[in-house]
């Protein structure tokens, strides 16, 4: 895992909503194409592979999203130590990456990762996105990949009123300063 | 604005996608033996019809995946939306 380097580090609250940026924890993107790689993240990662589009699974560790038909994302709950999570990356490595089952892709440093609780969160990224979250809302675990205020974002639907934003280290401090400017209208 | 079906995510609203130009264009098979005419046409030429195209869009924000899409070009009426290698289900 590469030395985390984020531009937040910052935690606000507002009347209903409270953003925070979480770091540093691990994100591995992992992909595939056959049945042996999807049996074989689940066995390595003891998780059920989520196969179905915009849902996701989970354990006390980790969560691993869907994003495409070939394509899975790997997020940790906690901040890891480095050791952790080298040890974690490398298990994943060798077992897929090295025996040609698919490839596995550390992009802890790629990806920032928010926290939105509170119970106005989908008023906020309702004013910046173009993704109906009437459905979305109540489904725990479901993940979507959109745009909020025109920024590629990764969004999981971690709990009630809690969930995970993912967005591009480069896009991280324009969505921040937006999402931070829009909470104050809400 | 309209919402088009993802085969694969579901249905998202059309910024989210973006449009790949005509669909079904077959590669020719030996190019070094084409008239600069001919691959002026494979490479360049489209179609651009009033009426149902069938069209190449990738879900550019969303999973990446191409697909193919049936729509009308006069009303952005959506009449199909297939995957990439099946058979139109429209002609």
């Amino acid at each position: 895992m590469l030395n985390f380097n984020t531009p937040i580090i910052d935690t606000k609250k507002y009347s209903e909503i409270k953003i925070s940026e979480i770091e540093p924890i691990l994100k591995i993107n992992l992909r595939g194409k056959n049945r042996d790689f999807i049996t074989k993240i689940g066995k390595e990662l003891s998780i059920i592979t989520p196969v179905d589009p915009n849902t996701s699974s989970s354990n006390e560790k980790l969560n691993l999203l869907w994003l495409s038909p070939d394509e899975w994302f790997l997020y940790t709950n906690d901040k890891l130590d480095i050791k952790d999570a080298n040890l974690l990356e490398d298990k994943l490595f060798n077992e897929i990456s090295k025996v040609k089952l698919g490839s596995v892709t550390n992009v802890s440093d790629h990806w920032i990762m928010i926290n939105l609780n509170g119970t106005k969160i989908f008023e906020l990224l309702s004013a910046g996105c173009p993704f109906n979250f009437n459905n979305f809302k109540n489904s725990k675990g479901a993940v979507t990949q959109t745009l909020l205020n025109h920024v590629d974002v990764i969004i999981h639907n971690k709990n009630v009123n809690d969930l995970n934003l993912f967005v591009r280290r480069s896009f991280s401090a324009h969505l921040w300063s937006w999402m931070n400017d829009s909470a104050k209208f809400i | 604005m309209f919402l088009i079906n993802c085969p694969y995510c579901g249905e998202r609203d059309q910024s989210e996608f973006t449009a790949g130009g005509e669909a079904h264009i077959v590669r020719p098979k030996q190019p070094t033996e084409l008239s600069d005419d001919q691959w002026a046409e494979f490479l360049f030429m489209r179609k651009n019809i009033k009426g149902v195209q069938l069209e190449r869009w990738n879900h550019a924000h969303g999973c990446r995946k191409w697909f193919n899409m049936a729509r009308d070009t006069s009303n952005d009426r959506i009449h199909a939306v297939y995957k990439m290698g099946e058979k139109p289900p429209i002609k």
